[in-house]
Order: C-alpha cells, then structure tokens, then sequence
C-alpha cells in the first residue's frame, strides 16, 4: 500500500526483547483465553511466533471472546506482558495509576481536534433510534452546530486494555457506542468484569478480543458503518509494524471522523524518564512495559500521514499535544514536549474512499 | 511609757518631715489649679502616660498625685536610696512602697481582693480603720481570747495607735489607692494576728511573712533590713522567724481579704486555724529570756571567781567585784536604753 | 410501569440507555429479588452543605442529569416555611463569606434568603481579655478590596437552609426522603451481569433502599456515612461549650446602620463574640467552660444580661468572680463598672435584652477525618471536620468543600470519569483537605493560646497582636484571608 513509508522501514530494524517465560505460562490459567484461528498469511517470525505460544494453552471457543486473525501487527510478547499487568489494571494506586491520571487529557484532546475542525462525522440518534443512521458522504460536510443537541458519537478504541478510556467514553452523555478491541484475553476479562460494575456502561460498551487485522472478519459492520472516533492510545509503540497498523486503522475511521493516538518519543530523556526512571528506579510502571526502541518520534508519526498527495488528500493536518507527568500534580500538557517525551496526535479523516 | 513617749515623738519627727520632703506633691498642687477644667473621665488611666509635668492632669481621688513615668522612676530612686540611708525616714519608705507596687503588684492585690466574696465587700464598702472607727473601749470589753480583745492588748502592750498611717499619694488607679491604705492599716492586725512586736526584729519576721502572702515588692525589700541586725538576732531571724515567715505567708489565705471590723469578736485561734497561721514563738519572752540568761551567766561568772581568791584579800575583793558589778549592770541598762530607742525608731520607720 | 422502571435505572448515562439498560434488567430479573433503586448520588444529611451540594449539581448542567437523592432525618417543609417576626432572629447564626455567598449566588440560592434578616459587617474588633492588646480591621482609605468592604455576612442557619430548600424545589429533581433516619449502610450485590458488591446501599426507615453511585455524607459529627466507610476522624474536645443567644443592643451599632462592626474578646475560659445582626439586634457566641455555660443558662435575664456586658468591659478576675455568683450578677456588674476604664467606642454597645428562648450551649470540639473520601464515598461540612467557632470558619468550610466536590464531579462528568471512584474523587481531597488542616490548625492554636490567663505567652501574643495592627498591609492581608477574598495561600 505504502511501500515507501520510513516507519515500515524501521520497524524490521526495533529489536524485541525476550520476555520472561512465566509471565506467559500465567496465561493459561485465565479462563477467557481462547486461541486464536491459526490462518495466518503474514511473513512475520513474530506472528508465528504469538501462534505457537498459545496453542498449546486449553482452549474454548466463546462467541464473546474469540478472535480470528490473518494477519496481525501485535507482538505476542506485548499481549503476554500486559496480560499479566491486569490484576492491578484498575487499582487507582496500582501501576496503571499513570494511564488513569492521563486519561482525562485524551478526552480534553479529542474534544480539542474535534472543535480545531468545521467538518465532523456525527451520528443522529433520534429518541427510540437503537440503529444507528448510515454513513453518508454528506455528513461529513455537515457543521456540527446544526445537529448539536442529538450528536451522538460512535467510538473504536483499539488496545483497550482494561477499559480506562472504553469506560470513560461510554459513560461521556455524548456518545452512542464504544467497540473495544484488545488482542490479550487477560486485561480483556479485567476488562469486562470491571464494566460489570457500573450498570450505565452494558447498554453501550462492547468488548471485543481481537486485533485490528481481524476486526473486519469478526465484526463486519464495523468497516461499513465506520467510528466517530478511532482511538489507539499508548498502542504503537507497542506494535511491531506500525505503518501496517496505521493502513488497517484507517478503514475504520468515518470521513469527517478523527484518528487519535497517543505515544512516546524516541529521545534520551524518554528513555531516562520511561525506561530508567519509571521502570527500573522508581518502579511506577512496571518493567518490560516499555521498548524504548519501538517509541515513534512526533515528526515520523506525522510524517506517516504526510508522505505522499494521496495521503495529504486522505487525512487532514495532523495535530499534536505534548504532555509532562509532574509527580504528585499528574499530566500536564507542556507545549513542545512532544518532540521530547510523552504526545497525543490526532488527525482527522477527509476523503470518502477507504482505499486511499 | 517613758519608750511609747518616745517613739511617739520619732513619729511626729517623721511626719513632720514629709512636708518638705516630697517635691513632686508640691509640683502636683501647684499645677492642680491650672489643669482642673479637665473633667475626670473612665480613660484616667490610659491619660497617665501622656502628660507632663507642667500640665497635671486632675486628681484620680482626693489626695491622689499623678506622676510622670519619669517622676516616677525619680520617687522610686529617690525613696529607695535615702530610706536605705536613714532607715527612719517612714514617709519615704511609705512612697517606695507605692513607687514599687503600682506596675503590677498593687493590681496583683487588688485582684486577689476581686477573687475573694469578702475582699470584694471590702473593696465594695471601703472600710477604714482609725481610732474613730474602732469602738477602743468596747474592745478592751472583749473576753481576752477574742480578735478584737487581743488586738487592744496588742495595741497597748506596744504603746501604738491605729491613726499613725501615711495616706496613699502616688497610685493612679483610686481602687488600687484603697487596697494601698487597706493594706496599711491592717498591719496591725497582723502583729495581733501573729503576735509580732513592732523591734526591728519582728517587724523584718512580719514583713516577710507579708511579703509571701501579698507579694508587694516594698515588704520583700524591707526583709534586707535584717541585715542590719545583731548577729544573735540575725541568727534567731534565720532559724526561727525566716522559715516560719514563708511557711505561713505561703500558706495562709490572703489576709488582706479579712473583714478584721467583723471579726473583732471571733476566737484568735480559730480565725489563725481558718487562715492557716500558727503564731510564731513569743519574740518579746525570748529576748527577755535570752537576756536574763545572759545576766544570769555572767553573775554565776562572778560568783566562781569570787569563790576562787584568797582568804585575807576577801573583803576587798568582794568589794572590788562588787564595783564591778555595778558597772556592767549600768552597761547593760545602758544597752537596753539604747536599743529600746533604737527598736522605737526603727518600728516606727517600718511601720507603715 | 415504564415511569417505575426509569426511576429505578442509573441515570448517569442518556435516558434511551437507561431504557436500554431497564429492559434488560426485567428480562434478567423479573422473577429475582428487587431491583436495586440506583441513584448517581445519594447525599446524606441535610443541612446546609448537603443542601448547597445538591442545589449546585442541580443548578449546573453539566451535573443536572445526574439521578440525586437527599436522606434527611427532620421534616424539611418545617424547615423550608421557616418565618419569624421582623424582630424575632433565631439563636443559631454563622458568619457566611463573601465566597460562601459568592458560590451562593452562584446556585441561584442566595436570591432565595431573606434578605432582611442577613447583615453584612464590615469590621471587626479582636482584644485580648488578660492584656487589652487589640487589633482593629477596619479599612484603611485605599486598603479595600475591589469587591466591597464587607468581611462576612451573619445569617441565621434557618434562613439559609430554608433559601436552599426553595431554590432546590425551584430546580425540582431530587428525590427527598425527609423524616428518613440512616438505619444501616451496607453494600449491594454482585448479580450475573451487574457487579454492585462494592457500591452502598442506604437502609431508610420505612424499608427503602437506596444504591448509591456516589454516597455524600453530609450527615454531620457523628456521620454514620463515616464510620461507615471506616474512616477515622481524630481530634479531641475542647471542654468548653459554645453559648448562644440573640440579643438586643441599645442602639444599631458605634458604626449606623451601613458599618456594622463584629467583637470578639479572647478570655482565659475562651473567646466571646458578639456579632451584628439587622437593626438593634447581636447574636452571641460565647465559648466557655461547660460549668460557666450551664451557669449562664440558669440565670435572669438580667443577669445574663450583665454578664454579656461584663464579659466586653469587666476584668477577667470580676468575670471569674461573677461566674461563681448564683444570682445579682447585674448588681455586681453595675458596682465594678464604676471601677473599671475602656474605651466604649471600642467594645460593643450596651446588652439592654436577651430575646426569650434564645439561650443555649453546644460543646465545643476539634475533629478532623483521616481522608474526606472512600471508593464511592465523600465526605463534606462537619462530617469531614468539626472547627472551633471563633473564627466563623465552619459553615464556609463546609462551602468550599462542596464547591470543590461540585468541580470535581462536574469534572468527572465531562471526562466520562466515574463519580464515585477513588480516582476522580482525589481532586476533591486534595483541594481541600491542607486547607482545611491549616485552618483547623490556626484555630486550634488560637484557642490555646488565648486560653492561658497567665505565663509567658501573655506579653508575647499581645505583642504578636499589637505587631499585625500596626502593619497596614500584613493587617489586610489577614483581612482579606478572613473575608476569603484573598489570594489562596493553601
């Protein structure tokens, strides 16, 4: 699709660590897991490699959880790290504290790309509406002031782990329906369980354990009717092919719509603060969370959405937010920063097409 | 008698003294006139601060100077040292113990006064106690163990009369002033009370004791003067009257709130029990005592060495010792003259 | 049956999904037990921060939606009819701020109080009993703040109680149930799809219950809505009591009708106060020993009287005579008045009545919660902290915490956070908890330092005292702290 993009030819380049084989052993014991279909068609090592990991787990098919792949940009040894991590997922003082202080500011950035632009994707939901209208090409040329008090938005977050951002933007009055995929059948049943404790999420959240390469086999009306909002925050960088990831995203966003993402620059000081600091000396994420070598700096990101006419025709001008964690205050945004550390990037979906 | 005639006229010296004496209440009378057509308000206290001496604010109560803080410190100074110098100089001490007494402790007093049911009917009625408004002759009618009658016997055994009082100049504050003159005139109660006679000896005993019961700065000064006693007497001071002088004073309620005027007629004892003070020994036996032991020794002195000479000489050695004798028995009373005015003076300038 | 089902769905999120959620919920458990009666926020007790809080969620519309119940244990419409007579002021006052009435007006509330019966002041005169050491806030020419001269606004509780009342009936949606005591907190059950294990449940007399997404306890000292979220609250009593009385001055103050000026005198036993209230009328507030309260209770209205005058003017040693007086304290004051030199423009003016009924006495504590919050647990006003009243801090504490609890959960709201959840209530205690402790503090340490008769603290403090007085610009500074209009320093 993109053959010259600089983020596919770095990423045979990131190295992979090993990861600690117990922490993959643990996953057997999860009931939720299930194994995926093995029809894989893709020419990674990492892919076969996620397979073979898990066949040999006990599998049981559920209608809920299964997920099917043909090809996947996850590193299975990402899947298994945070697979781990989701007992203490939702413990405000646990090690997902930092994701839940930041969560707050993904809603601020949203909020902020969605007004920076006169053009939006918005769904109409009419009182006893339970179906949603369908996309039309017209809507995205509509202003959003119009139709304010019934806009209703339709969201995808992609690696939602245990739900922090999923719960938040379902319980948000403005939205209509979350679908939240996630590869590790482990954070996913956290996941789950979690929203089984607040009666105002059910009727809008979905989860889904999938990958995105999957999504359009398990949930097909997902490409056809398309989200409002594409979120994929603190995923790249934990993706093996992250140009790949980005072509398979772009389906799902709505013309008009907006795809948001949040990451690490690729800098000393990210690595002295995320790598050093917060895994290995202070202890506040915990270790292996982090591959300092598969961070993506702001410009290459951006440069993924700028390379070539047909990519600028595709997408608008992508928008960027550097945020500091200040310890004992929380996130704040520094503008500039996202050359350095932490950033969110947003850009908005313009053509109609899908083969862009 | 010849002794009370005696001091009489030492204190009729003393107040006579006065009048030329205390400079500031000169000042005061001369400016009085001048600055009378200020009336005298609630604020009196604060103005105090903030005239000077050509411009004297009014009297707080007849009688009353209001001093400078300067004037003040003079009086405080001035008093000190020349009632240091002449201990006989009453209407001096009398100033240094207002001088002294008016920053904190006269209110100190006072408020001990404010504390108690009686003291406050004191300061509320404002009693006083003369010769006028003691009924002498109904006193001297009392049964001999009663408050009133032991008073009287005081009173007469030290040939001394309640109308020998200074009266208060110096305290800005007129309530303050009474608790002052209350304070003077009940110290005679307080000889009765303890049975104290006025020789330097036991007017130093009572002032201590008065100073651990009120706290007034010029009382504790005043226990220096047992510096200037004998040394036997020093020494009885330190053993005997010292301890119980601060045992008692610490001990015992505040006997400036004793309504005495209503107590005339109470049991002695029984008022010390309800105050907590125990008389002290009988200072006037024990100097008796100590004396006629004295004299005693010295005649059994005699009488050895007498015994001692030889046959033929007696005659005349007897009448040689006997000489003797007669010299030191008029040495003696020559003493005991001396001291009897020296004990009338000295009382009649802590007296006060 | 459909209006039934909606009242008892969650309502945090769109009313359609409520509806969505509700069908569920009879097809899974039409046979089951009751269905659990959720509300986004149940806020216990109703006193003033319970009723400003929900005034302040109703009156917002980012919050409007939230489904809100109050639980409150007297009959509120008493409350809410509330009226005396013109001349009539009840005996329970506080000093409001200007931000209390600022967040007030804010709400809408503060147009529903009887404006008659509020008085703003704008001076206050502080002395120390022992040593006379005063300082004056008054206003410097060129010192006031833009926003007035007015350092507080005294008002009667009911008033503002009854003003909330009105203002809330006015924004309708809140579920009252008055006359209801707290029988039992517990929490809810764990169901196949729906998981309230850990989500409270207020028992009602009457057998209602009621799930709570968020649980306020503004249930006061003793708040069951604390003991039951396990939350300690230390501190200790202060063995003195406050006594209160509404009195009549003989005129309407040293400063007319348009400066009113508040009193406090620091005596050893504690601080009194006399505070204006409309035309002739003060209110007092009188912390003593609970000995002195009860004496005080029991006495004439005459010699309470005298005792009011004398505890401005007398020595601490007549006050403390006086205090052992069973009677004839009025003859008592009249005879040490002659004896006794102030200023008379610099205390209150002359108690000529007690209005009948008015005196009482409450004791008087130091109480301070470990944490204001728990997983689906807030805490404001007295159940989080219990202040000594000599700086008039109390009710506007319980003001700001609600301000700071609306923010937060306006906040939580906005960002699709969970209401009741650790993480978004942190902002709240974080807010508020170090200004409150440093209020606490200062106040605490006040009372003990004016509580010494004697000793070495005495010059010093009169010092202190003397010192901030003769400063113009540390003095408004102090002003302006009082008057919460000042910059925030915590």
């Amino acid at each position: 699709m993109l053959p010259s993009s600089p983020l596919r030819q770095l990423a045979p380049t990131m190295a992979r660590r090993v990861r600690n084989p117990k922490t993959v052993a643990r996953l057997a014991s999860i009931p939720q897991y299930s194994a995926p279909v093995t029809t894989t068609s893709s020419p990674s090592a990492t892919t076969q490699r996620w397979h073979s990991n898990h066949t040999s787990s006990p599998s049981g098919p559920s209608s809920s959880s299964s997920s099917s792949s043909s090809s996947s940009s996850v590193n299975p040894d990402e899947i298994s790290h945070f697979n781990a991590l989701a007992a203490t997922w939702w413990d405000p003082h646990g090690s997902s504290r930092a994701l839940h202080l930041m969560n707050p500011l993904r809603h601020d950035f949203i909020q902020n790309c969605r007004s920076s632009s006169p053009y939006s994707s918005f769904t109409v939901l009419t009182e006893d509406a339970s179906d949603l209208l369908p996309p039309s090409s017209d809507a995205a040329h509509n202003t959003t002031h119009n139709t304010a008090n019934v806009q209703k938005l339709r969201y995808l977050d992609i690696g939602c782990g245990g739900g922090i951002f999923a719960e938040s933007a379902a319980r948000l009055p403005t939205t209509s329906s979350v679908l939240a995929i996630d590869p590790s059948p482990g954070v996913l049943a956290i996941a789950r369980s979690h929203a089984k404790k607040d009666p105002g999420l059910s009727p809008k959240l979905t989860y889904l354990s999938s990958t995105i390469e999957s999504l359009p086999t398990l949930k097909p009306e997902a490409v056809t009717q398309k989200f409002d909002v594409v979120s994929c925050f603190e995923v790249i960088e934990h993706v093996d092919h992250p140009s790949l990831f980005l072509d398979h995203v772009a389906q799902f966003v709505k013309p008009g719509g907006w795809l948001v993402m949040s990451t690490i620059a690729r800098t000393w000081t990210s690595w002295f603060t995320t790598n050093f600091m917060a895994e290995d000396v202070l202890g506040i994420v915990p270790k292996g969370t982090h591959d300092w070598h598969k961070y993506i700096n702001e410009y290459e990101l951006r440069g993924y959405f700028e390379e070539t006419e047909e990519k600028r025709r595709f997408w608008g001008r992508p928008r960027a937010m550097g945020v500091v964690y200040v310890p004992g205050l929380g996130w704040k945004e520094v503008p500039g920063s996202e050359k350095v550390g932490n950033y969110f990037l947003g850009v908005q979906r313009l053509a109609g097409e899908d083969n862009a | 008698m010849e002794a009370s005639a005696l001091r009489r006229s030492a204190a009729l010296v003393a107040r006579a003294s006065t009048r030329n004496a205390i400079r500031p209440a000169v000042c005061a009378a001369i400016s009085n006139s001048s600055t009378s057509s200020t009336p005298p308000t609630q604020l009196q206290t604060q103005q105090t601060r903030q005239f000077s001496a050509l411009n004297r604010p009014p009297p707080n109560y007849p009688g009353h100077v209001p001093l400078t803080r300067l004037e003040r410190l003079g009086l405080f100074v001035g008093s000190g040292l020349i009632s240091l110098a002449d201990p006989r100089r009453g209407d001096l001490i009398a100033s240094f113990a207002e001088a002294t007494a008016t920053p904190y402790f006269i209110y100190r007093l006072r408020d001990a006064m404010l504390s108690h049911p009686t003291g406050r009917r004191i300061l509320r009625l404002r009693p006083r106690i003369t010769s006028q408004s003691l009924n002498i002759p109904y006193l001297r009618s009392l049964p001999p163990n009663t408050v009133g009658r032991t008073y009287i016997d005081w009173l007469d055994r030290e040939g001394v009369s309640p109308d020998t009082r200074s009266a208060v100049r110096y305290i800005d504050d007129e309530e303050c002033a009474y608790v002052m003159q209350r304070y003077r005139e009940c110290h005679d109660f307080y000889h009765a009370l303890t049975g104290l006679p006025i020789v330097r000896e036991g007017e130093v005993a009572l002032k201590a004791f008065e100073f651990a019961n009120t706290l007034l700065p010029m009382t504790g000064f005043s226990v220096f003067a047992a510096f200037t006693m004998k040394k036997s007497e020093q020494k009885r001071f330190r053993e005997i009257y010292f301890p119980w002088a601060v045992k008692n004073g610490l001990r015992a309620k505040e006997v400036i709130n004793v309504f005495w005027e209503e107590e005339l007629e109470r049991d002695v004892d029984d008022l010390r029990r309800e105050l907590g003070v125990e008389p002290p020994p009988d200072l006037r036996e024990i100097r008796k005592r100590e004396r006629e032991e004295k004299r005693r020794r010295k005649e059994m002195e005699r009488m050895m060495s007498g015994r001692s000479g030889g046959p033929e000489d007696d005659v005349l050695q007897k009448a040689e010792k006997e000489a003797e004798v007669v010299a030191e028995r008029v040495k003696e009373m020559k003493d005991e003259v001396v001291e009897k005015v020296g004990e009338v003076v000295g009382s009649s300038s802590m007296r006060v | 049956m459909e209006a039934v089902a909606r009242r008892k769905a969650a309502a945090y999120v769109c009313r359609s999904c409520t509806r969505q959620f509700q069908r569920q919920l009879r097809r899974n458990y039409s046979n089951s037990a009751p269905r659990p009666d959720i509300y986004d926020v149940v806020c216990v007790g109703g006193g003033p921060a319970g009723l400003s809080l929900l005034t302040a969620l109703r009156a917002n519309p980012v919050t409007s939606h939230l489904r809100v119940a109050l639980v409150e244990a007297q009959d509120l419409s008493k409350v809410k009819s509330w009226k005396l007579p013109p001349n009539k002021y009840s005996n329970r006052c506080s000093s409001l701020t200007p931000t209390s009435a600022l967040f007030l007006d804010q709400i809408g509330a503060w147009e529903h109080l009887d404006q008659t019966r509020v008085q703003p002041y704008h001076e206050m005169q502080v002395w120390d009993g022992v040593t006379d050491a005063r300082i004056e806030f008054d206003w410097a020419p060129g010192s006031a703040p833009v926003e007035g001269t007015t350092i507080a606004y005294m008002n009667e509780n009911l008033n503002l109680t009854s003003g909330l009342l009105k203002r809330l009936e006015q924004l309708g949606g809140v579920s009252v149930f008055e006359g209801a005591n707290v029988e039992n907190i517990t929490f809810g059950e764990e169901m196949e799809d729906l998981d309230l294990s850990q989500w409270p449940v207020v028992h009602i007399s009457g057998g209602k219950q009621l799930t709570a997404r968020l649980l306020v306890g503004a249930d006061g000292a003793n708040s069951p809505v604390r003991a039951f979220a396990g939350i300690d609250a230390k501190g200790w009593d202060y063995n003195r009591h406050g006594v209160v009385a509404t009195l009549e001055m003989e005129g309407e103050g040293w400063g007319g009708e348009h400066t009113k000026i508040a009193y406090q005198r620091f005596l050893p036993t504690g601080p009194v106060a006399m505070l204006p209230m409309p035309g002739n009328v003060a209110t007092l507030v009188w912390s003593t020993t609970p000995e002195n309260a009860s004496l005080l209770k029991s006495l004439s209205p005459k010699d309470f009287v005298a005792m009011v005058n004398a505890a401005f003017r007398l020595s601490t040693v007549d006050l403390a005579f006086m205090h052992t007086q069973g009677t004839d304290q009025d003859d008592e004051y009249s005879w040490r008045l002659q004896h006794t030199s102030f200023n008379p423009r610099a205390i209150p003016q002359t108690v000529v009545g007690v209005q009948e009924g008015t005196v009482a006495s409450f004791p008087l504590k130091m109480r301070h919660a470990d944490t204001y919050i728990g997983e689906r647990v807030a805490l404001v006003g007295d159940a989080a902290h219990t202040i000594h009243p000599l700086a008039g801090q109390g009710l506007n504490q319980g003001q700001g915490d609600v301000q700071s609890l609306v923010k937060t959960i306006e906040f939580a709201v906005t960002h699709g956070q969970d209401i009741g959840s650790i993480m978004s209530l942190e902002s709240y205690v974080s807010e508020r908890y170090t200004a409150n402790h440093v209020l606490l503090g200062v106040v605490d340490k006040l009372h003990k330092l004016y509580s010494a008769g004697s000793g070495p603290l005495v010059p010093l403090r009169s010092l202190g005292l003397n010192a901030v007085n003769a400063l113009g610009p540390l003095k408004s500074f102090f002003m302006k702290q009082a008057a919460g209009s000042g910059t925030k320093i915590f």
